[in-house]
């Protein structure tokens, strides 16, 4: 195993050297004509890509030979070797991967022996992801964690690093089936639909508040909105809040708003409002706040903290959800540090998720499912 | 007897009087289930809600009148939006709003522009132009952008957009104005007429020298400043400024100047029906919120919507059969039909 990871390590060393002999003398290459960069770059990924091919099938058949070797030299080195684990987000830059960020960097520090590299495109373009894996690859590293920003684009690069070895897993937003091996689900419709409706009882002041409640979702055939729609409509008739109407604006702003306003003139003794897109959030707490109706009627939905900081702060919301965004970079890193060390296998039902507990597995979704509510007093902690 | 009959069809023949009946019809039987719709605060939130789509069909009706059609409104309402927000927003750049507001009509103006040049001077059919710029326009609001939604439009602007003179909010003032601008050009000004005389017969109007580029420059340069003037008064009603903005809204508009008796061949329509069909189309959402249809209801409410243009589209098929059909004088029911269309043999509708 060290043998291969020096194989490995040198030949992206190599590669390493190469790339940065033509990145450090850029004006020669500037000088040269298109054609000739062109060929040139071509041809140091080939080489990268063809030693690396090579380097790994020698690994492989190494592995084959010396399984027994192999198994006593990891165990009992398990914690001294560094694993080289990639998180890759959809964008770089904004403060919603970046609080992610921020979790994967601490389960990093707790297991010790990790590596993190946190890099994204900047502009959420998924052809740089793509690349990025490609060269994530070349370089060896153990374990990629990919936000992809369009499954399809990503897909290939996810194959061929899953081809040469490396481990592969998808976090935030899934990826195409056969080209990652487990997937991070940060929000289970149970989870997300059932915090939304204990949120408002709560906020409406108790289990023995009686009123109406509407829900302002989006399409009819928004599949995460009826996912949670499913799981509220039971949760609520198991409280006295009495559902009234769901309505559908679509991904539209003014509908949203104009949607929200009628069912507050329709049902008089409303006194919640589930706006749950991201459009008709905010198009609700609008409503509500331009109709004077602020702490009467009460929003609640699932959104960032900023996108919602003002209406939590004049008391048109109360409680923001959304899942643990920290969390979610924590598991990650854990899931991919397990899947390294082999302890984690397709076919596991349960993940031993340090601080987190035990995380059920259904198929391959690793499912998180803690909820965050932003309410007045933590909100200001977050600035995502 | 006859006489009568022939009375009554002529006027339900009238697009006007037909919508006219159909608001109040639906109207009654909303008010009779629940009376809250009459209340004021509902008739000011329809009136309010039918201000943009008003504002920006005066300019998509005089595309339409010229035969073209206008289908990228919605995607250069969320351009012009993201840019106002940029400019003016106190989270952004900070400019005043008097540097902001006319650079915002000035863009949706060149733009517009645009779009009449490549349909022109490209010839280039306009729904190709205007589906390519739909979508290319949206890509750049994206971009533009950047995966954020931009907030903090300066309180003035706000507050102006929710409460104005008479407790009208500015957008409504501003679609009278656009109304009346508008039908002072049609009725008062030979552009306006020049405007039906190309729609209704593209080689006639070219025999009599008039020159079809400028005039579809002028309507298609027209819809893009309305659409920034809808923009402007009112993007900062809504809680936040996000690139969805306006999507749907092209379709919206092209329904109502359809349903309005605007002929998609050109050369006929009137802005009275056009501001009808806005109202019409407006009243059903909170129509469908206040007969409480019920769950499964809701989600009829884009196919209601598809169904008035369905119905619009063929009334306006079967009218025009008929008037072909009988007596030629008939089409001088359409007040601003300068040539007949029959006179080009081509079809009516």
């Amino acid at each position: 195993m060290k043998q291969n990871l020096m194989q490995r390590s040198l030949n992206s060393q190599e590669c390493r050297t190469n790339r940065s002999a033509s990145e450090s003398s850029p004006l020669p290459l500037r000088e040269m004509d298109g054609t000739v960069a062109t060929i040139n770059r071509w041809l140091s990924r080939t080489i990268g890509r063809a030693l690396a091919v090579f380097i790994v099938v020698a690994c492989l058949s190494d592995c084959s030979g010396e399984t027994d070797n192999d198994s006593g030299a990891a165990s009992p080195g398990g914690g001294s070797e560094k694993l080289t684990i990639c998180l890759l987000p959809k964008i770089k830059g904004i403060a919603y991967f970046t609080s992610c960020a921020e979790g994967a960097q601490a389960a990093a520090d707790e297991l010790g022996n990790v590596e993190l590299i946190y890099d994204g495109p900047t502009d959420g373009d998924p052809k740089k992801q793509a690349e990025m894996i490609e060269q994530w690859t070349v370089d060896g590293v153990d374990v990629i964690c990919v936000a992809p920003n369009a499954p399809d684009v990503v897909a290939n690069a996810m194959r061929e690093a899953q081809d040469l070895g490396v481990i592969v897993l998808t976090w935030d937003a899934d990826g195409v089936e056969n080209a990652r091996s487990f997937f991070v689900n940060q929000a289970t419709a149970q989870s997300i639909g059932q915090g939304m409706v204990d949120a408002m009882v709560k906020d409406l002041g108790g289990p023995d508040v009686e009123g109406d409640v509407v829900i302002v979702s989006a399409d009819a055939t928004s599949a995460n909105q009826n996912a949670w729609i499913d799981v509220m409509k039971p949760a609520l008739e198991k409280t006295k809040l009495n559902l009234v109407t769901i309505k559908y604006p679509g991904e539209n702003a003014s509908a949203a708003l104009a949607d929200a306003q009628d069912v507050i003139k329709k049902y008089p003794n409303l006194k919640g409002i589930f706006g749950i897109s991201s459009v008709s959030f905010p198009g609700a707490a609008e409503a509500v706040e331009q109709m004077g109706k602020s702490g009467e009627i009460l929003v609640t939905g699932l959104s960032t903290p900023n996108e919602m900081k003002r209406f939590v702060e004049n008391g048109t919301v109360k409680s923001v959800i959304l899942w643990n965004t920290i969390d979610l970079g924590y598991l990650t890193i854990l899931a991919a540090e397990s899947l390294a060390k082999g302890e984690l296998k397709p076919g596991d039902t349960t993940f031993q998720a340090g601080r987190l507990g035990e995380k059920p597995i259904e198929g391959d979704n690793i499912l998180l499912g803690d909820i965050l509510v932003f309410t007045a007093e933590n909100i200001d902690e977050y600035d995502f | 007897m006859n006489a009568l009959a022939d009375i009554a069809i002529k006027l339900l023949r009238q697009r006007e009087v037909g919508l006219v009946l159909l608001i109040l019809l639906v109207t009654a039987i909303v008010s009779l289930v629940d009376p809250g719709f009459l209340d004021d605060r509902n008739l000011k939130d329809i009136l309010v809600r039918s201000a943009p789509t008003v504002i920006v069909a005066c300019g998509v009706m005089l595309v339409v009148v010229t035969a073209e059609i206008d289908i990228s409104v919605g995607s250069l309402m969320a351009l012009l939006a993201a840019l106002m927000g940029l400019m003016i927003s106190h989270n952004e750049w900070q400019l005043s709003m008097w540097i902001g507001i006319p650079t915002v009509l000035l863009c949706g103006t060149l733009i517009g522009l645009l779009t009449g040049a490549l349909v022109t001077l490209g010839n280039v059919p306009s729904i190709i132009v205007t589906l390519g710029l739909l979508t290319a326009i949206r890509g750049a609001t994206t971009l533009l952008m950047g995966g954020e939604n931009i907030d903090g439009l300066p309180d003035e602007l706000q507050t102006l957009s929710k409460v104005g003179p008479a407790g009208m909010p500015l957008g409504v003032w501003t679609a009278v104005a656009v109304l009346i601008v508008t039908q002072i050009i049609i009725t008062h000004t030979p552009l306006g007429r020049r405007l039906f005389a190309l729609g209704s017969s593209d080689y006639s109007a070219r025999m009599t020298g008039l020159s079809a580029t400028r005039l579809k420059l002028f309507a298609f340069a027209y819809t893009g400043f309305l659409t920034a003037l809808a923009t402007v008064v009112d993007v900062p009603r809504l809680p936040k400024i996000e690139s969805g903005i306006g999507s749907g809204f092209e379709l919206l508009v092209v329904t109502c100047v359809v349903v309005g008796g605007v002929s998609i061949a050109g050369g006929r329509g009137r802005l009275g029906g056009v501001v009808l069909s806005v109202i019409l189309l407006t009243m059903v959402r909170p129509v469908l919120t206040f007969l409480d249809v019920g769950e499964a209801g809701e989600k009829w409410t884009k196919a209601i919507q598809g169904l008035f243009i369905l119905i619009a589209v063929i009334t306006d098929t079967v009218v025009s059969r008929s008037r072909r059909g009988g007596a030629r004088n008939t089409s001088s029911r359409g007040t601003q039909v300068a040539v007949p269309r029959d006179a080009t043999g081509g079809p009516a509708a």
